[in-house]
Formats: structure tokens, sequence, C-alpha cells
């Protein structure tokens, strides 16, 4: 069989090239496989904070990206040979935060997708409002499966999803996870987005609940045991009418399965439903939507593991006052989401940072929850975890900044759950609130 | 640059040559207690005062003022200089990177992340007067706010996000700065629109000949502006 043209670039690459020739040799064959032409390649673009290796995107009628420089689309970052970039390397992270810093940059809020390579290791990102999460996890490149490769990246990068999929996760009951759900879900809505809710939690129903809306009688079990698993049925929509501007808002949810709680034993739902049967069903729903959030019930059984399989991102609630959230926090990070990683292969779910949602706290408290994260911090890093930037997401070695978003909860948010409205449209300060976490978290 | 010139320089000064410049507010303990352990350790200072050339030996300090003081205090004959060039850009960026100064935003362009930093700077600041400012709250209210158009901060009192006229102003005024654009001829925002009276809406309404504005409330007359 003739070598391809990437089998052929692979293999005439010097064992320690450096990053010129990589360019040189690799990245324009691989470029060229990927279906860019000449104009669509831009070298050394600004981005704003920093100049990226390559940015492209596909010329549209008259807009050829090399002569406008408008709207990059996929940035690349390429090193050569020399610097390692495998998962446990330290200059892979280091790479990983150089494209994520470019992908977040001024000049580049159209990308959507960023790539990092040095030839032997491979790496896909997908940047969604404010996340950057894998695409496909860190590749090890040789000659036999570049073109597997290449067409599984080119595959990815063709067919843009719209939808992110976060699942509201901990392990640790009572840290707000449905709140967090159902306000997230809200403040999107209020900013024009359109909104799914999973409410995957069939034992305490508490979003469904909170809603006012009617439990499910067996559609959600029946919609994931189809052959070809598909939830439009069981799509409820939860619409709400702004008394003084008569503005009307509304998020589909699929609500809480009775017959998942009550009818059916575990032991045979594990038998009828497998690990990636939700993300599955979900799969055809994520070009309608712009977010799909996942409430999840806080053990790690079923319904949390495939509510995590199915998702690309993880938010982790805590409480500040309760050590336990923290803890348990941080075994989501080290044990069940790289566990569901590995069963998913495709890189995700990535936990987010943490935050504080619970009652507002003095300085002492805050002190004490600080030193609390930083034994755990050290005991992981002992096990050989980095929890670092997802509880100290600023903390750098010059800055050494420990700052945690907080979104103090008080009894207007909580009381909302009796009115069977989100908080955030009842409360002014409660939508400040969310709007903010929805701002450091998710939109650009 | 010349092959004579001093500036970039590591150079080793008179303090009689050096004029301290603007000084510095630094406390008298501070300033005796690092005398005292600089001659402990040798008196030689590690981190250079910045100055900038005068005229012929005759020099200015425009960074680390703290460590001239000290210095004098020390009782240090000469002292271990960098010379830079003699501009006020020069002299802005030293006192900035010494940590002398404040550096400041301009509001007028800043990101949210930007103004979040900032008040969350001011709100953290030792007996800081915005203590009871809800961060998040504030940071939107801001970013959200026609804030390229605003000609003074005062604008901000108006956002009703707990920053009122007088210390907590003037707290927000070390850091951030405008640069106005003009506000454009017809201005259908309707943020923009809440943010000007009542007076202004009417007047606007005459000229773009709006029938029946006389009788309007601010929100149907802003709705029938931004149409």
């Amino acid at each position: 069989m003739m070598a391809s043209q990437l089998q052929e670039a692979l293999q005439s690459l010097p064992e320690n090239a450096p990053e010129p020739i990589v360019k040189e040799i690799f990245s324009s064959v691989l470029f060229k496989v990927l279906d860019f032409q000449q104009g669509e390649i831009h070298p050394e673009y600004t981005t704003g904070r920093g100049p990226v290796d390559y940015a492209i995107r596909k010329t549209r009628e008259d807009d050829i990206f090399l002569h406008t420089k408008t709207n990059p689309w996929l940035l690349v970052e390429l090193k050569g040979r020399d610097v390692n970039l495998s998962p446990d390397a330290a200059n892979y992270q280091k790479t990983v935060n150089q494209l994520k810093r470019y992908l977040l940059a001024d000049y580049t809020s159209s990308c959507q997708w960023g790539l990092i390579t040095n030839s032997i290791h491979i790496q896909l990102f997908r940047k969604h409002g404010r996340v950057v999460h894998p695409a496909t996890p860190c590749l090890s490149m040789d000659s036999s499966n570049v073109d597997e490769i290449a067409s599984l990246i080119k595959e990815k990068i063709d067919c843009s999803v719209k939808a992110l999929t976060i699942a509201v996760y901990n392990n640790k009951g009572g840290v707000g996870k449905t709140t967090t759900t159902v306000n997230l879900a809200a403040i999107f809505t209020l900013l024009g987005k359109k909104v799914l809710i999973v409410d995957f939690d069939p034992n305490q129903q508490d979003l469904t609940n909170s809603l006012g809306l009617p439990l499910q009688d067996g559609d959600v079990y029946k919609a994931l045991t189809e052959k070809s698993p598909n939830l439009s049925n069981a799509i409820h929509s939860f619409s709400l009418t702004e008394k003084r501007t008569g503005q009307v808002f509304s998020f589909d949810i699929i609500s809480a399965d009775k017959v998942l709680a009550y009818d059916i034993e575990e032991a045979k739902i594990r038998q009828e439903i497998k690990i990636n049967t939700l993300h599955k069903a979900l799969e055809k729903l994520k070009t309608q939507y712009d977010y799909i959030l996942i409430d999840n019930p806080p053990n790690w059984r079923i319904f949390s593991q495939l509510g995590l399989y199915a998702a690309d991102v993880v938010l982790i609630p805590t409480k500040h006052n309760n050590l336990f959230s923290l803890e348990n926090a941080a075994t989501a990070m080290k044990q069940f989401i790289p566990e569901t990683q590995k069963h998913k292969g495709d890189g995700t779910p990535v936990p987010l940072p943490v935050f504080f949602n619970g009652e507002k706290m003095t300085h002492p408290q805050l002190k004490a929850a600080k030193e609390a994260i930083a034994e755990i911090i050290k005991l992981s890093k002992k096990e050989g975890h980095n929890l670092l930037p997802y509880f100290f997401p600023k903390w750098s070695k010059s800055t050494q900044d420990t700052h945690i978003l907080e979104i103090p909860s008080y009894a207007n948010i909580a009381g909302s759950a009796f009115a069977r409205i989100p908080a955030v449209y009842r409360d002014k300060t409660a939508r400040e609130y969310y709007k903010g976490l929805a701002k450091e978290y998710f939109l650009k | 640059m010349s092959n004579f010139s001093d500036v970039g320089n590591l150079m080793y000064l008179y303090l009689d040559n050096i004029d301290p410049g603007s000084g510095t507010g630094t406390p008298e303990f501070l300033i005796h207690a690092a005398a005292h352990l600089l001659n402990q350790k040798g008196g030689r200072n590690w981190n250079p005062v910045i100055v900038k050339e005068v005229s012929e030996d005759k020099y200015e300090v425009i960074g680390n003022t703290f460590i001239y003081a000290v210095a004098e205090a020390a009782g240090l004959e000469k002292v271990w200089c960098i010379i830079a060039d003699d501009s006020d850009d020069a002299a802005e960026l030293s006192k900035v990177l010494a940590g002398e100064e404040i550096p400041k935003v301009n509001l007028s362009k800043a990101s949210r992340d930007e103004i979040m930093s900032a008040l969350q700077y001011l709100i953290e600041q030792p007996g800081s007067s915005l203590k009871a400012v809800k961060l998040p709250v504030a940071t939107n209210r801001i970013d959200e706010s026609p804030r390229q158009y605003w000609k003074n901060l005062n604008e901000i009192t108006k956002l009703k996000c707990g920053i009122t006229k007088g210390k907590k102003l003037d707290a927000l005024k070390q850091v951030f700065y405008l640069t106005p654009e003009p506000l454009p001829k017809t201005i259908k925002d309707p943020a923009i629109l809440n943010s000007l009276t009542m007076t202004e809406l009417k007047k606007m309404a005459k000229e773009r000949a709006i029938p029946a504005f006389g009788k309007m409330k601010k929100p149907e007359i802003v709705e029938a502006l931004s149409q």
C-alpha cells in the first residue's frame, strides 16, 4: 500500500525535530488533509494575548481570511518534537493553558476549536462561550494511526454542535445542585439562550417539584430503553410571563420519571440502560439548544454515572462551611470524573472550578475553608492528582491568587421554591448573582 | 540612542546628586527598620532606584522612592540606580511597576473581567468604604451600562449598586478613568435612553416627531424612541 501524505511527512521528520521543522514538514500536510486551502491559514495571528502559531477559517464567498483577518475559527499551537506533550508532562499543561489563553483572548471570540500538536501527540479542544474542553483525548500519533486521527479531527470540526452539556454534581447532598440548575437555566433563558434541563434525580424529584411540574409516568424510562433512544416525547416546557413587560421566558425540561424511582429496581435498570444511553439520547437534541443542564443525585450510582457520561463539563457547587462538600468535590475530580473520561474516550467530561454556594461568610470562615482546600490539594498531589486549577482557578506561582466565586444564598433564593418559580425571576439580587455565575463560567 | 547615553544603565550615583522627586509616604518605621537592615547586610541596595537625568550629573527619582528614602536614612553616600529615559510615560510606568501608584483601567472600554477585578481589589482593601458593595451586582450593573458614552464617573451612582457619591465614588476614581465617545445622533439603545432625563427624552421625541409624546411616561417614551 502506498504511504499517505501524512505518513510520509511523519516518517521524514527527524527524531528531535524542532518547531520550525515540524511546521514546515508536518503542519502544512495536516492542514491540507483537514481540507484547508492557502488563503485560509494565517500564521502568527494576533489574538490580543500573544500571537498563536496558526489561525484558520474557511473562505466565505468574498471573505478570504488571510486578507480580512476577521473571525478566526480554529487556532493551532504547534510545538517541536523536543517539547513533550504527553498528558502527564509539565509542558503539556503549559501548552494547554497557552491555547486556552489564546482561545479566550479579545480577537478570537469567534473561535470554536483549538488544536495542539508536536507531531507525536495531538489534541483537539472545543470552545463554547468561555468554556474550553477537550474534544479528543491527547492522542499519540505514529504512521499507523495518523490518517485515522486526522479524519477523526476533521469529522469533529466539520460538524460543530450547538449545545454545551453541563452536569451539576456533588456527591454531597444539600449543596444547592437543584437551586443552581434551575437558576442557571433561568438566567440563560433571560439572556436569550435556549435551554433544556434534565431532572435526573428520580428519587428526590426536587427540580420538577420546585417548578410545580408533573412527574413523568414512564416516558423517560421508555425513551431510554428504546432501540434508538429518543427523548423528544418527554420534553415539557416551563414558561413564565413577566408581569411588568409582558415578556415570556420559557425553557424546556425533562422532568423526573416516577417509574425510574419506584417501579423498577436499580439492578434491573442496569440491565436495560447502558452508561452511554443518556449521552446518545441527548445527542439528537444538541442541535436545538444552547445549554443542556443535567441535575444529578448526590451519590455515585446509575443516574449520576449516566448524567456525568452525557456531559461535556461538570459544575460542582460546594459549601464553604461544609468540609464534606469540598472533600466530595475532590473525590469526583480524582475518581468519578476520570473514570467516566476513561470509559467515554473523548476527553470529556471535565470539571469546572468549584464555587461556594451558601450562607454569607466571614473572613475567618473563608480562611478556614481555604486552609481545608489547601490541605485537600496537598493530599491529592501525593496521589498524583493536580486539583489546583479546579479549586483555585486564578492561582499561579507568581500571583498565589486564591479567589473562589461565591453565590451567597439567602432566604429569598430558598423560599422561591414555595412559589414554584426560579429565584432569579423573583429577586433582583439573586438575578445579579446568577448572572455573575453565568458570565464568569459560561458566557463570552 | 547614542553611545554616550546612560539610559538603561545601572549606575552607582551620589545621593547628593539625586532629587527625591515626589517623595514617598511610607511610614517612618518601615524606612528606619529597612535602613537598619540595609546597613547590617552590607549596604548594597540590590533593588535599584529608578531615576531620570535632568541635567548633567543631576538626577530625579521616578520610581522606587522608598529605596531612596531608605538609603538616605541609612546614611549611604552612594546608591545603585537605573537610568530611565526622560519621558512622562517612563515616569508613570516606573511608579506603577514599583507598586507606588495604582494602575487605572479605561472604563469606557474595559471588559467585564477587568471591571470585576478592579472592584474586587477596592472592596478587599483594608478599611475599604466599599465593604458593603455586592461585587456581582456592581459588576453586572456597571458592565451593562452605556459606559462608553459616560462623561464622568458620577453616572455610577445612578446604577443603584450601592456606590454613592462621596467616599465610595472617590475610591472608584482611583482605578477607573474614561475616554468617552460622543453620543450617536439618533439613540435607539434602551439602556442609554433609560439613563437620560425626561427633559432630554422629550426633546429627542420632539426632534424625531413622535406623536403624543407629551403624555407618555418614561418607559413608554423609551419604548417609542427605541423603535
